[in-house]
This record gives C-alpha cells, sequence and structure tokens, in this order.
C-alpha cells in the first residue's frame, strides 16, 4: 500500500482503517455465537459501533483499531468521555426499545482491540471492560 | 433481585439501626449507593467489586443500586463494606437469604483481596444490635473479643468474605461463634503495674494529699519545682484508684473502642486509664469534635486520671473547653444535623511549676524570675478552672536525706485498699443521688448529707471569716473533710478533718482569694 503524503489521504486511511477493524470484530463476535443487533448504530447525534446478543447477555461493544504501538495499547484509547457517552447513548437505546431487555440478565459494555499491526489483525475482546459509572 | 443485610451506624457512642439493602436489575451497568454516604462509603463500590471477584465469586455486570437507610442519616466510614458485599451475594442468587425473623448483621472493612478488616467501636455497634434484637453479628475476627462481651448475641468472627458468606448461608448454624468474654474474671485479676507507689521516696505529705484526692475524686493541682516528682506521682494515681466495676470498665472500653485505641483481639479495658496530653494539644483533641465527632482526651479519660503538666501553657480555649466535662461529667459536641455526646467524669490531676524558672519558693535554689512575670505566670491560670480544683499540693523537691526514705510496706494494693473502703462508704451515703463520689455532690447533698462535728462547724465558720474564704470555697472545703472521714471511718466530720481539709485549700498560691 503506497504511503499516504498528503493529509486527505491519511484522514481516508483512517476511515477505511475503522472499517476493517469493526469488520474484525464483526466476524469475531459472529464466530463466537453472538447475534448482532447493530452496527454503527445512530443514537441521538452519537453512534454505538456494535450491539451484540448471545443468550442472557447484551453487549454494547466498542470498537477500537490501532495500526501502531505507539500510543498504547487500544484499550486504553476508550477514554472516560467516551465510556461515559456509550453509557449514555446504551440508556437511550435501551430506553426506546423496552423490548430489547427480553430474556436479557447481563448487559455489558465491552471493548474490541483490534491490533492491525500484525496480518491477519489480532482482536482483543475485554468483556464489561467498563461500568456506566 | 432484592436482599437486605442489617447493620449498624455509629453516632458517637450510639448506635443506630441500619439497613443495607440491594437491588440488581437487568439493565446497563452501574454501581450506585445512596443513603447519604460519606465519601469512605462511596469508595466502597471499588473495595465491594474487587473483594467480590477476588472472592471467586461473580460481580454482576446490571444495574445495582445499594440503600443504606433509613435514608436520612448520614453514613460514614468504611464497615459497611461487609453488609454491602453480603447483600450484593444474596441479591444474585450466590448466597441464600438468611430465613428467620431475626436474622444475622454484619460490619466489616473490605480488603481488595476478600480479606476482612477491624472496624472502630465493635463493642458500640454489637450492644446496638442486640437492642435492636437481631440475633447475630458478623464481624471481623479482631473485633469479635470486644463484641463477645454483649450478652444474648451471637457473635461470628470472620476472616475473608467467603467466610462471611458462610455463616450467612448456614443461618450461623454450624459457624464458628466467639466465647462469651469473662468479663468478670478479667477484672478480678488486679492489674499487675509496671509502676507502684512505693516507689516514691518521701513525700509523706504529697502522698496523703494525694490519697485524699484519689478517695474522693477531687481535682488536684500539684505545684512544684521541675523534676520533683508530679509525674512520677500522676502516673501511679491509677494504681490506687479503686477497681472498676463491670459497668465502668465496658463504659470504658466502648470510648477507646470508638477511638480506635482497643488492641486487636482484647476484650475489656481494665485499668482505669491515664491519659498525659502535651500541652500544645488543640481544643479539639483535648475535648472532642472534628469533622466526625471523636473522643478527646477528656473522654480516653473517662473514669481514670487526665493529667494536665505544664498546666499554664496549655491553650486557653482548650482549658475553656474542659469547664463542661468538669461540670457536667460529659462533653456534648454539636454539629449542623446531629450532636454527640462523649462521657467524661474524670480527676483532673493538673500539675505546674510555681513560676517560669521553677524555682520560685524552692529551699535551696533562687527563683530568677522577676516578680511582674511570676505573677504573670499565675494569672494564667483561669479562675474558674480553679474553682474545680479542690486540692492544691505542693511537691517540693527533696532533701538528699529524704530521698533515702522508702516506704515499702505502703504499696499501690495497700493504698488502694483504704481508697475502696472510703469509696464504699460515699457510694452508701450517696445512694439515689447518681453522684458516686464526694467530688461530685452538690451543694444540695453537702447540706443533706455531710454531718459536722459542733467543733468542725465552729472551725470552718472561723475559716470562713479570717481566711475570708467564699461559699463555694467552703462547701469545697466540707466534700474534703468529708473524703478524709470516710478515710478514717469517721461516722461524722470532726475538726480535724476541717483542720486538713483547710491545708489542702489555702496554698501559697498568690492572690487567689478562697
Amino acid at each position: 500500500m503506497a504511503r499516504p503524503t498528503d493529509p486527505s489521504r491519511r484522514t481516508v486511511s483512517r476511515q477505511r482503517l475503522g472499517r476493517a477493524a469493526e469488520e474484525a470484530a464483526a466476524r469475531y463476535l459472529e464466530t463466537r455465537g453472538w447475534r448482532l443487533l447493530g452496527r454503527n448504530v445512530r443514537v441521538g447525534r452519537g453512534e454505538l459501533d456494535i450491539i451484540a446478543r448471545r443468550g442472557p447477555v447484551l453487549a454494547f461493544v466498542e470498537v477500537k483499531a490501532r495500526r501502531t504501538h505507539s500510543c498504547g495499547a487500544p484499550e486504553d484509547a476508550v477514554g472516560a468521555a467516551k465510556r461515559r457517552q456509550v453509557a449514555r447513548l446504551a440508556e437511550l437505546w435501551l430506553a426506546a426499545r423496552p423490548w430489547a431487555m427480553g430474556g436479557v440478565r447481563d448487559v455489558r459494555f465491552d471493548i474490541i482491540a483490534v491490533d492491525l499491526t500484525s496480518f491477519p489483525a489480532a482482536v482483543r475482546h475485554l468483556a464489561a471492560a467498563f461500568t456506566g459509572d | 433481585m432484592l436482599a437486605s443485610v442489617p447493620s449498624e451506624a455509629l453516632n458517637g457512642l450510639e448506635g443506630h439501626p441500619v439497613d443495607v439493602e440491594a437491588d440488581v436489575v437487568a439493565a446497563a451497568p452501574t454501581f450506585s449507593i445512596v443513603g447519604l454516604p460519606d465519601a469512605a462509603v462511596q469508595e466502597s463500590r471499588e473495595r465491594v467489586r474487587a473483594a467480590i471477584v477476588n472472592s471467586s465469586f461473580a460481580f454482576p455486570s446490571r444495574r445495582i443500586t445499594v440503600n443504606l437507610a433509613p435514608a436520612d442519616l448520614r453514613k460514614e466510614g468504611p464497615s459497611f463494606d461487609l453488609p454491602v458485599a453480603l447483600a450484593l451475594l444474596q441479591a444474585t442468587g450466590q448466597v441464600p437469604s438468611v430465613n428467620g425473623t431475626r436474622g444475622i448483621a454484619a460490619v466489616g472493612e473490605l480488603g481488595l483481596d476478600g480479606g476482612v478488616r477491624p472496624v472502630t467501636g465493635a463493642l458500640a455497634v454489637a450492644e446496638g444490635v442486640r437492642r435492636r434484637g437481631v440475633a447475630g453479628l458478623v464481624v471481623p475476627a479482631q473485633n469479635a473479643a470486644e463484641a463477645a462481651l454483649v450478652a444474648g448475641l451471637a457473635v461470628y468472627p470472620v476472616r475473608d468474605l467467603r467466610q462471611a458468606a458462610a455463616v450467612l448461608a448456614g443461618g450461623g448454624a454450624g459457624a464458628d461463634r466467639a466465647a462469651p468474654v469473662d468479663a468478670a474474671a478479667l477484672l478480678s485479676t488486679p492489674p499487675s503495674g509496671d509502676v507502684d507507689w512505693s516507689d516514691i521516696a518521701g513525700q509523706g505529705q504529697v502522698k496523703r494529699a494525694l490519697e485524699v484526692a484519689v478517695a474522693g475524686a477531687h481535682n488536684v493541682l500539684m505545684s512544684g519545682p521541675p523534676g520533683a516528682g508530679k509525674t512520677m506521682f500522676a502516673r501511679r494515681l491509677p494504681g490506687i484508684m479503686p477497681p472498676m466495676s463491670l459497668d465502668e470498665a465496658i463504659a470504658v472500653t466502648r470510648v477507646h473502642s470508638v477511638a480506635g485505641l482497643l488492641p486487636a483481639g482484647e476484650a475489656l479495658v481494665v485499668r482505669r486509664p491515664l491519659r498525659a496530653p502535651h500541652h500544645t494539644i488543640s481544643t479539639a483533641g483535648l475535648v472532642g469534635g472534628g469533622a466526625t465527632p471523636r473522643p478527646g482526651e477528656v473522654s480516653l479519660a473517662h473514669l481514670g486520671v487526665l493529667f494536665l503538666d505544664e498546666f499554664p501553657e496549655f491553650r486557653l480555649s482548650a482549658l475553656e473547653g474542659l469547664r463542661q466535662p468538669l461540670e457536667d461529667g460529659d462533653v456534648t459536641i454539636s454539629r449542623a444535623l446531629t450532636s454527640v455526646r462523649f462521657p467524661a467524669r474524670i480527676m483532673l490531676v493538673a500539675a505546674m511549676n510555681p513560676c517560669p524558672c521553677g524555682f520560685h519558693g524552692d529551699r535551696e535554689r533562687e527563683c530568677t524570675c522577676p516578680s511582674y512575670r511570676v505573677r504573670q505566670y499565675r494569672s494564667r491560670l483561669s479562675g474558674p478552672l480553679l474553682d474545680r480544683v479542690d486540692l492544691r499540693i505542693e511537691v517540693p523537691r527533696l532533701a538528699p536525706q529524704e530521698r533515702r526514705v522508702l516506704d515499702l510496706e505502703q504499696t499501690s494494693e495497700v493504698v488502694r485498699a483504704r481508697v475502696t473502703a472510703a469509696r464504699e462508704r460515699q457510694l452508701e451515703r450517696l445512694d439515689g443521688t447518681g453522684a458516686y463520689a464526694n467530688a461530685h455532690m452538690t451543694v444540695r447533698h453537702v447540706r443533706r448529707l455531710c454531718r459536722l462535728d459542733p467543733e468542725a462547724v465552729r472551725l470552718l465558720d472561723r475559716a470562713y471569716e479570717q481566711l475570708r474564704l467564699s461559699a463555694r470555697a467552703c462547701d469545697r472545703v466540707v466534700k474534703v473533710a468529708q473524703t478524709i472521714a470516710d478515710l478514717a471511718g469517721a461516722e461524722t466530720i470532726a475538726a480535724s478533718h476541717v483542720a486538713e481539709g483547710l491545708t489542702y485549700r489555702s496554698h501559697g498560691m498568690g492572690s487567689h482569694a478562697g
């Protein structure tokens, strides 16, 4: 792949990275028995990366991709503000869909970290990575 | 699912029943604690989460609401960690709820590893739980001995969360219980002192005066040059005081427990306390206080001795704070929402040098202070506080030959026996009045209960006129004379008793009238 040299091309590449990571995460979940209820779900002015269900567990998954290790581990990129936002959006999403809680016992906020420095991409799933407080 | 574990909150020494309720609902995971929790209680969420996970239980990924009822009572400190964790385990079905109406309460701090850590005030908590009618109490193992002082309460010592959960799961059956403490036996073994009354050479007059003071629980002011032995005497005073009754020992233990001063594993304070704060102590340190009211030195000395060395160096505000406890026998600390009362029935022993250099009136060394400084130094003694001192004793430096005179027969035990006998006579006379020693008699008690011989009355009248004593000072002399009569086993107060009482009253302290 040619190295991006101008800013516009770098941005596009970052979007592509994001998409690639989400794809990897989605495939990862599906192969492990998760049913995807939604991807890039718009809630108000925000977005939830993946909403998935497996048995009694309903998970809101935030996906993070990294090309290099220079910025730290991918899971650390989900900072406090982002976590609060995910929790808030999840509450809103749930509030609008009472039926979504049918048969659900556990609700989780997970992080899937996709390390794109290796090929194939390494996927790390952190279950219950954070809570709403 | 809903669960509830009984617990207890402490406001000073008073317990207040608390119900730790936990509600776990399938919803976005949050963990909130309500019920006016302070910072430590809010932080317990972290400790509870780690303790549950590290004890191999599951921590629910659901909406958790913990309520510490009643909702309008402030909850403070980490002692709710354990009941919160247990309520959570019950609400998630990992531990069955306790059946039966009388239930099992719990207190304890949790470590991140799931270990249960000791709390302060376990005795007061146990008393509160018992009063409420709850049958059992899960406590940290280090607190079990003091909790076991409470009769009729099943005390379960635990070291970690798993053990506590097992106690609840079994409803208490089959769980280790703390053995009931034989407090009477603990009290009856005489306190083995490392100091003894007979250690002190000579000073016969001082010894006599202090014996009188202790017998009647009279407050004392000792004056003397540095190194004369004032501190030596103060340290030996608890040894000649009458042994504590069970109620007294429990009262002292309760205060020390709340202050966190009870050593781990110990059930009961068996020796009368001696507290000797440094003169730089703050008012709150001496009298009690702080954002969360804690007992001060005066309460830690309850039923014992409060020794204030270098009395004039203490902050005036701190000394002023002693008025209420010296008058009422307790301290009331008011805060915005509550007020807290700590007991503070003490024998005050104040010590001072006669002047800044310490040698005013010394037979050998010259005092180097200008006279205005001596006056200034003595004027630092607050009048109202001095009013509560019943005996003023001069402690001179011994001449060399006196230093070799040891009276080995007058041991603490021997003196204590005399003092105890005198106290028993007082208790008989004071039965029903609420006072337990002559020093605490009110003016009415003195009028009604003290019987003076005619010569004693005449002597007292003469002293009133010639020494210009105030009425208050007269009453004080009578109280001391009564104690002297009690030590002598006399039915009435004789002139000799009044005469001795008068010597303790007017001592070369300068200009203070009466």
